[in-house]
């Protein structure tokens, strides 16, 4: 039965043992020979340290290529060329879908023709000692970035190869990334994940947990996303670690977004055991981006702006390449250049913007009133009500493709541009907080001339790679075309 | 128009959004749509075709692995004796790409439209409405001739 206990120590091993035999790698991962890797690293390699003890946002990219000597030659080009603070590795898609044959198959594809096959890099294929290899040959601590549902054998050989930083959690990995996995399940996935960074964590090295802010990347309400991550961090925290970084994705209206990180920080200190450190970070936009390079390095440089207000621990940023996906070295280093620009220009100005305070307010009701539902849902147990909260739609993320979640909450931008609620399904939200988004979505409607739909919301999605932040009618795409515009209009919303 | 339209993202892919929208398009103009959502393999766009006799199959990919995971896609519809109209879109390869150079792979492994990420559902709507209209005509000259 599921329950927000801490594992023992013999299950850690069993399970350790069972899962190194689901491919050949497994065999290299023990975990005293791993222990003896990680204290012969410098401090500067140790993640949780470097990270807390920052005093200005580190930034970080996000990097994966499918061959190991690609990606050292990456890593290192990002860190020299770029000034990242700090290292992704990105892991490829079938590895996060547990299709290691599919991940050989397209390493293997790599490897003939030069190309890269993979949308990342697959470290359960490539094993321990190459993963060692590439942490020995940059100067930066080194995270594993990726959204896999069940991340047990990733973890194992990743820390054992000497990453110190692993992103993910229960929530922001199965209800944005997969359609089928059972979310009891994946929490018990990753009790195991966070048990063994706590094991680590016991024998001094503090591995750093980053549950992923952002979610399903599109319109997430900050006070969803922030309450998942409280939630993700008090499972990480039962299970021994000790050093948490929150994270949140930027909305884009600048007021709502430092206010999303100040609550973030706000109710990660207040509802995280003391003997847990909390650090936050901030994803530069991940929704659409405009396809044009000049317009995308303005979206980043809003990031970097919007970070120097906010002040998260850590930015990652962006490339103005998104557009097409996976960028080339150089745009990357670029993306990391630009905000760095926006931060170090803007950083030592004391800028006071009105409104923070209120949207804060705001922010932070709702996001308890989400995570004291899953208190509620679970009778004071964390892990069963975070499943039965998802169950019945009191905690709910938009766009969720898993079947877990009812994905009946749907979000539009308010006249103002900060992020409403336009379709609650059953969200545990108190009536009064209804009101101000229904009261500010109807200002929209008013000025826009139309009534509150599903149309705001494709809109919406549209609207950055469009070249705005609100999805006003009319304005939006120079070829707006016939049909589907009059389709989607009047609808009312029905997004599952 | 009464011909089921197949969607759904294909492979190991979990972006959700994009068929999100297009489901929302499609419905409204009046098609019958059948969501198979992320992650979805190729035989489970095949036995959809097959169950539902689809007249089109929509696949959506934004991840880059299109070219694996599309592999033998249509020799697989041929096997079930299914012959619908079939689009993809999205960003179809890793990384930077040209992208008539992807267009025309795809085409070439059967595909009948290739759309980049940037299409309007407008667009999908239009084509669709066009090549639904010319099967459907095509098989009962089809029917007349037999």
């Amino acid at each position: 039965m599921l329950r927000d206990e801490r594992l023992s120590g013999e299950q850690l091993r069993e399970t350790a043992a069972e899962l190194r035999e689901q491919w050949p790698t497994g065999a290299d991962a023990g975990f005293e020979d791993a222990i003896e890797f990680h204290e012969s690293l410098p401090e500067t390699k140790c993640f949780a340290d470097v990270l807390e003890s920052a005093d200005a946002p580190l930034l970080q990219p996000r990097a994966g290529v499918p061959r190991l000597d690609d990606q050292i030659e990456l890593l290192q080009y990002l860190e020299q060329e770029g000034g990242a603070d700090l290292l992704p590795t990105t892991i490829d898609s079938y590895t996060r879908d547990n299709e290691y044959e599919k991940a050989q198959q397209g390493l293997d594809n790599a490897r003939d023709s030069g190309e890269d096959t993979l949308n990342g890099f697959p470290a359960v294929n490539h094993g321990v000692e190459a993963c060692r290899d590439m942490i020995r040959a940059v100067d930066a601590p080194v995270e594993v970035r990726h959204g896999t549902p069940d991340a047990r054998l990733l973890a194992i050989l990743t820390l054992a190869g000497g990453f110190q930083s692993f992103e993910g959690g229960p929530i922001s990995y199965n209800i944005p990334y997969t359609k089928e996995h059972d979310l009891a399940e994946t929490i018990e996935h990753w009790q195991f994940v966070d048990r063994l960074c706590g094991a680590y964590t016991e024998r001094g090295v503090r591995i750093n947990r980053e549950p992923f802010g952002p979610l399903t990347g599109t319109l997430v309400p900050p006070s969803i996303a922030i309450a998942v991550m409280v939630v993700e961090g008090l499972l990480a925290a039962t299970q021994g670690v000790r050093s948490l970084t929150l994270g949140y994705g930027q909305v884009g209206n600048v007021v709502q977004d430092v206010a999303a990180l100040r609550a973030l920080r706000e109710l990660g200190e207040d509802y995280l055991p003391n003997d847990v450190v909390v650090t936050t970070v901030f994803h530069e936009w991940m929704g659409g981006f405009p396809p044009d390079e000049a317009r995308a390095n303005g979206v980043i440089g809003l990031g970097g702006a919007t970070a120097a207000l906010g002040k998260p621990d850590k930015v990652i940023t962006k490339s103005p390449q998104e557009f097409q996906g996976v960028p080339t070295r150089e745009a990357n280093a670029s993306g990391l250049r630009t905000t760095r620009q926006l931060i170090d220009m803007m950083i030592e100005q004391d800028i006071v913007i009105d409104g923070i305070d209120e949207e804060q307010e705001i922010i932070e009701r709702t996001a308890r009133s989400l995570i004291e539902t899953v208190f509620s849902h679970g009778d004071g147990d964390v892990a069963q009500g975070t499943v039965a909260a998802f169950e019945s739609g009191a905690l709910d993320v938009p766009f969720a493709p898993s079947d877990s979640a009812n994905a009946a909450v749907l979000p539009a931008r308010d006249d103002d541009g900060r992020v409403r609620i336009l379709e609650w399904g059953d969200l545990a939200v108190p009536d009064e907080i209804v009101e101000v988004h229904e009261a500010r979505l109807d200002e929209r409607a008013r000025t826009e001339g139309r009534s509150r739909s599903f149309r705001m919301v494709a809109d919406d999605v549209d609207a950055i790679s469009d070249g705005k932040l609100i999805g006003r009618p009319g304005t939006g795409d120079p070829d707006p075309g016939a049909g589907a515009a009059d389709g989607l209009a009047g609808g009312e919303t029905d997004a599952d | 128009m009464g011909q089921t339209v197949i969607l759904g993202v294909i492979g190991s892919d979990a972006h959700v959004v994009g068929i999100t929208i297009i489901e929302q398009a499609l419905t409204a103009a009046g098609f019958d749509v059948e969501n198979l959502g992320v992650q979805t393999s190729k035989a489970e766009f095949v036995s959809a075709a097959e169950d539902h006799d689809a007249g089109a199959v929509l696949v959506s990919s934004l991840y880059g692995h299109a070219r694996q995971d599309c592999q033998g896609l249509h020799e697989q519809l041929a096997d079930a004796e299914c012959d619908p109209v079939t689009f993809i879109g999205g960003n179809l390869a890793v990384g930077q790409n040209d992208w008539s150079e992807t267009e025309r792979y795809f085409r070439e492994l059967g595909f009948d439209r290739v759309f980049d990420a940037e299409t309007d559902p407008s667009a999908i709507v239009s084509a669709l409405e066009r090549d639904l209209d010319m099967t459907a005509t095509e098989t009962e000259r089809v029917r007349v001739n037999s």
